[in-house]
């Protein structure tokens, strides 16, 4: 049979994955689901919307969407090597545009990378044998990294945090100024996202305000590069408390292979986090993939972890302040943050 | 002309090839063909020409090419590029012919 013929009499359609108001809706979903099984995927719960390719009443092809990042790519063993996988990825591309997502980011299996490189995609970071993180500009983390090379500061011991700061607490203040002091530069970079409680805007100034003694210090914005829904989608699901080990590789190379070097940084900097399970791991996670020789030829990043402060008997940390505020146990919540925190919050209460 | 929004045009399908504008500082074309062995250096001719006359000074155009022939190299340059401009109202549009 020709290719022609093969791919004659196929629908593409957009399939809202959550919709489950009627049978077809179902239907769909189920054979999703099965198709991505056949390519050993599970169906991500971040993916909100599938294009699917359907032959009569058949999905034989699928790719899900979640925001600007495309994963659950799956094509029927069946109709495998022929231009499916193009078409079906072109309208996925034009679908993703039509929301406001051109800058788009692609998680594959690493046996599928070349298949990708032929729909405009490049490869940014690879997690052997697992998974790899592409996104479909070829100088997209190249042209980030340019930037942030106008921002490098010399010295010999520079410095990074990367910090949500939901919100900015005494804690963190104190990372800070101990990272300072130890640094001849420090680079933070606030979690760009509004998948928090406090949004980025908010996050951003406390950091800023809260840390605007410290003379030897840059305050970024973090990218879709540095703990992003695309590099990092788990980070902001907290509450699942499953910490996926790939996808936290993919966050800490990207660090470790473009953003250090960029801005020469040599150390960085993180609380020990006794509360979230998820930091927690993450901080584990950190050692191996900043520091171990064989996961990258970039150089090392030395991991420094610092006890977290007190409160009395209780170890400051932004989700204690947020459990005060939600008991309502305003004075305790003033203890625990610097007064450009609590400016805002009082301003905020009700 | 200044690339001032994202935009694209072409798809991936073959014979066909799908272009994307976005802002930068300076031109700079990066070009991803299946035909690149045999055919990279004519489709460099011809998108490098279709930018000159379209006088292009700014922007990043990123090309997947799935063995396209010139004129439809040309047809999308030229419409995601102007998609991608905000000199709709004073393009000379004799120059495009």
């Amino acid at each position: 049979m020709s290719d022609f013929a093969e791919l004659s009499g196929i629908d593409y359609l957009v399939v809202n994955i959550n919709a489950v108001n009627s049978d077809n809706a179902l239907h769909d979903r189920e054979q999703i689901v099965q198709l991505l099984k056949l390519s050993d995927l599970n169906l991500d719960p971040n993916v909100t919307y599938f294009i699917v390719a359907k032959k009569g009443d058949s999905v034989i092809g699928c790719a899900g969407l979640d925001h600007n990042i495309i994963k659950c790519v799956a094509i029927h063993p069946d109709y495998q090597g022929n231009q499916l996988n193009l078409i079906l990825m072109d309208k996925t591309i034009k679908y993703a545009q039509d929301r406001g997502y051109f800058h788009l980011f692609l998680y594959t299996k690493p046996e599928n990378e070349p298949i990708f490189r032929g729909c405009g995609f490049y490869p940014i970071v690879t997690i052997k044998g697992v998974v790899v993180l592409m996104e479909n500009s070829p100088v997209g983390i190249k042209q980030y990294c340019k930037q942030l090379t106008l921002q490098r500061k010399s010295g010999s011991k520079i410095g990074a945090i990367v910090m949500n700061a939901n919100p900015f607490t005494k804690g963190h203040q104190y990372l800070v100024d101990y990272a300072a002091k130890q640094c001849d530069w420090l680079h933070l970079f606030v979690v760009n996202e509004d998948a928090s409680r406090f949004s980025f805007a908010d996050r951003f100034k406390l950091v800023k305000e809260g840390t605007a003694g410290v003379a030897n210090i840059t305050v970024h914005p973090s990218s879709e590069y540095i703990i992003s829904k695309a590099t990092f989608p788990t980070y902001f699901l907290k509450e699942r408390a499953k910490i996926d080990q790939a996808y936290m590789g993919v966050d800490l190379l990207i660090f470790r292979n473009y953003i250090a070097p960029a801005l020469q940084i040599t150390h960085r900097f993180v609380g020990t986090e006794p509360y979230s399970e998820v930091t927690h791991a993450y901080n584990e996670a950190m050692r191996y993939w900043l520091q171990d020789a064989g996961v990258s030829s970039a150089p090392a990043v030395r991991l420094v972890e610092i006890e977290r402060i007190k409160e009395g008997d209780n170890i400051i940390s932004a989700s204690l302040v947020r459990n005060l505020l939600d008991a309502k146990q305003y004075d305790r919540v003033k203890t625990l943050v610097p007064s450009t925190t609590w400016n805002y919050l009082a301003k905020h209460l009700n | 002309m200044k690339i001032v929004q994202e935009a694209t045009a072409g798809t991936l399908e073959s014979s066909d090839l799908l272009v994307k504008v976005q802002p930068n500082q300076g031109l700079e074309v990066v070009i991803n063909s299946d035909v690149n062995k045999q055919f990279g250096d004519q489709i460099r001719k011809v998108v490098d020409n279709t930018l000159q006359t379209l006088n292009v000074t700014d922007g990043l155009v990123i090309i997947d090419d799935k063995g396209a022939l010139d004129c439809a190299i040309k047809a999308r340059v030229e419409c995601a590029v102007l998609r991608g401009s905000d000199e709709m109202k004073t393009l000379d549009w004799s120059k495009l012919l």
